[in-house]
């Protein structure tokens, strides 16, 4: 695309991008249904009756957007992300799928001590015991209210096992 | 007086130590997801939600509502002090709450709206007290055509009074309904777009579609937008809170206005947000002296937010009565509902009316609460926005996350969390409206259902919604609000629609 090179996407093109990511949705949710049946059977409407209709309107309205967007457009030059905000917000969202990924594999507690250690020493600049306090501080904090005060257990990986919390 | 007898009973449920000590536990957790940036009270709801699956129903739903008042005052907190919206339906408080407190007058400025939000509150509850029985009462006669018919209204006004692109309303609403048929049919037991992911099988929770979509949607914006808390200081003290409660007599005219606004509003689906926008604009246009606005004028806090708490009182009549929530929150709150066993609508009345009327006594005195609360402890919620966002930020996507985790315990829903995420940053940045979504997703089984069995009533035929004069009404309104920018345009009503568009538009 040429906005690319320009380096920043203009919301006309996000826009777009955006009436066929919903258009394709539809689809999707018309195609589905479609297979669950969207006819009538003995005992009334068949299962896909309801979102076939529900597909076929979000099908509409990306379409209407879409015609809209392209020819009475009244959001003209304007910027939908350049590189200079880009940055901030990758910065917030990356460590958060790594968050996901961690969290996963050694459960919540270490993830989101790992997560806020991370953030405060790398993002904020603190020293890595302020940092270490801080996570540890959380990670003991949401022990005592999810599991202690509301009894919701979160989800636990192998370090809480070999120090035998469970 | 039935309705006052009952009401009286639900202050006897009410009035006890454990109870208010809950009161007290939702107003300050509610003030705080109102002050932090990226949790406002949908997503405040949400996460509490599956911490009350342990509780009994009526601490439950005070927990829950009063932490709705708290995050409607928490949010009118960062409006005036920082320059802020907490919530998006404080914007409109910004335009003269922020310019008066920094003329030295913060103290002025807070309980002006404060007390103006009490009051509004208060209106609205009152107004819940003497109508909801009828309505309820009313809508006993209602069968399943009838009920479709209010979904319809409900979902039509929202693309009617959706302003500028109605079709991206459209879009997002249809969309709120396809995630609530994922997973399994409750009528035929097949699966439905699942798309062979057995993750899907159960659903997607409107829980982690709030999560994602409010939560981690609004703090991408909050990290783009860069965040410059130049807050101002905010010291309490009780001479300025006697002065600025000696001027609120002046302005009674302002606040009856937009509380008959507010309550409008609230109980058609338009919601708070748009209340305040338009008692703002309404304030501005009736005054006679319009220099003061925009620099700290009075009336340019009291009415949007009157406005602003009166319709989101008012949201809950016909989430009671009707089974359809005014807002997102009551959304989410209604979902709550479901989730205990309790069927909203009116036969909630007949078979809890302990649970109803504890609730509406519990707002009575909730918003009290609330405007001690908040008045107290202004100072300390101000020093947490004080605290650098690489610090908050990441807490509260780790409290998301592990709310996510706790709606059914499942990793899956945390992938879907970030989805919604990166979905409500997208739908934000390009004004596609993320409430109609909510609404639709928790409507979405009731509706469908709704619609299914008055189609076995009429073997297929749509003519049914055309039926009886009752049904015939409902849907000719909802007709007439789906139409309304046509009729607006003709009128030339549309103006002023556009105007309020432009103040959010600075934001």
């Amino acid at each position: 695309m040429a906005d690319l090179q320009k380096g920043y996407v203009s919301r006309r093109t996000m826009e777009i991008v955006t009436t066929f990511l919903t258009g394709g949705a539809g689809i999707a949710i018309c195609t589905a249904s479609w297979r669950s049946g969207v006819g009538w059977s003995d005992t009334g409407p068949e299962a896909g009756y309801f979102p076939f209709i529900v597909g076929s309107l979000v099908i509409l309205g990306s379409m209407v957007t879409l015609l809209r967007s392209l020819f009475f457009y009244n959001h003209e030059g304007e910027v939908f992300l350049d590189i200079e905000r880009a940055k901030p917000v990758l910065g917030f969202f990356l460590p958060i799928v790594a968050f996901i990924i961690i969290s996963l594999l050694l459960g919540l507690y270490v993830g989101t001590a790992l997560y806020i250690f991370g953030s405060m020493k790398w993002q904020g600049g603190y020293r890595w015991w302020i940092s270490a306090c801080a996570a540890l501080a959380v990670s003991a904090l949401f022990y005592l209210v999810f599991e202690i005060g509301f009894q919701v257990p979160l989800l636990k990986g192998p370090i809480e096992a070999w120090l035998g919390i469970y | 007086m039935g309705n006052f007898s009952y009401l009286m009973d639900g202050f006897s449920t009410i009035i006890t130590g454990h109870h208010i000590l809950i009161m007290i536990i939702g107003v300050m957790l509610g003030i705080l997801v109102g002050v932090l940036p990226g949790l406002g009270a949908p997503n405040g709801v949400s996460l509490l939600l599956p911490l009350t699956f342990t509780m009994d129903p009526i601490s439950a739903i005070i927990l829950l509502s009063c932490m709705y008042w708290g995050a409607l005052f928490g949010g009118s907190t960062t409006s005036i002090l920082f320059n802020i919206p907490g919530e998006p339906s404080s914007v409109a408080t910004t335009f003269d709450g922020y310019p008066m407190a920094k003329n030295g007058q913060a103290t002025r400025a807070l309980t002006l709206a404060f007390m103006s939000a009490g009051i509004g509150a208060l209106a609205g509850v009152i107004m819940i007290t003497l109508l909801s029985t009828w309505v309820a009462g009313f809508a006993l006669q209602f069968s399943s055509p009838e009920f479709f018919a209010v979904y319809f209204l409900a979902f039509a006004s929202f693309i009617g009074m959706s302003g500028n692109a109605p079709a991206k309303t459209l879009v997002t609403m249809m969309l709120g309904f396809a995630f609530a048929t994922v997973g399994m049919d409750t009528i035929s037991g097949g699966l439905r777009l699942t798309f062979g992911i057995p993750d899907l099988i159960k659903g997607v929770s409107f829980l982690v579609a709030v999560m994602g979509l409010f939560g981690i949607g609004e703090l991408l914006l909050t990290t783009e937008e860069g965040l410059r808390f130049d807050g101002i200081k905010a010291r309490v003290r009780i001479v300025d809170v006697l002065k600025a409660l000696k001027e609120m007599p002046r302005y009674s005219w302002s606040i009856l206005r937009s509380t008959v606004i507010g309550i409008w509003m609230g109980i058609t689906p338009a919601g708070p947000t748009a209340a305040s926008f338009m008692s703002y604009g309404l304030a501005r246009r009736f005054a006679k002296d319009k220099s003061g606005f925009g620099k700290g004028d009075p009336r340019g806090i009291v009415s949007p937010e009157t406005a602003d708490h009166s319709a989101g009182t008012a949201a809950l009549l016909p989430m009671l009565a009707l089974g359809v929530p005014g807002s997102a929150t009551a959304a989410v709150m209604m979902g709550g509902l479901m989730i205990w066993g309790l069927t909203p609508g009116p036969m909630l009345f007949i078979d809890r009316p302990d649970f109803v009327w504890g609730l509406i006594a519990s707002m009575y005195l909730g918003n009290v609460v609330a405007v001690v609360l908040v008045l107290a402890t202004v100072p300390i919620y101000a020093s947490i926005l004080r605290v650098p966002f690489s610090i908050v930020g990441p807490v509260i996507v780790a409290i998301i996350f592990s709310g996510a985790y706790q709606i059914a315990n499942s990793t899956f829903d945390m992938w879907l969390v970030l989805g919604f995420g990166v979905l409500g940053y997208l739908f934000k940045k390009l004004d596609y409206p993320i409430a109609p979504l909510v609404l639709a997703m928790v409507l979405g089984d009731k509706a469908e259902d709704a619609f299914r069995q008055s189609m076995l009533m009429s073997n297929g035929s749509l003519s049914i919604f055309w039926s009886n004069p009752l049904v015939t009404g409902i849907m000719a309104l909802g007709l007439l609000m789906l139409l309304w920018p046509v009729f607006a345009n003709a009128v030339g009503v549309r103006n002023l629609r556009r105007r309020a568009a432009g103040h959010s538009a600075k934001v």
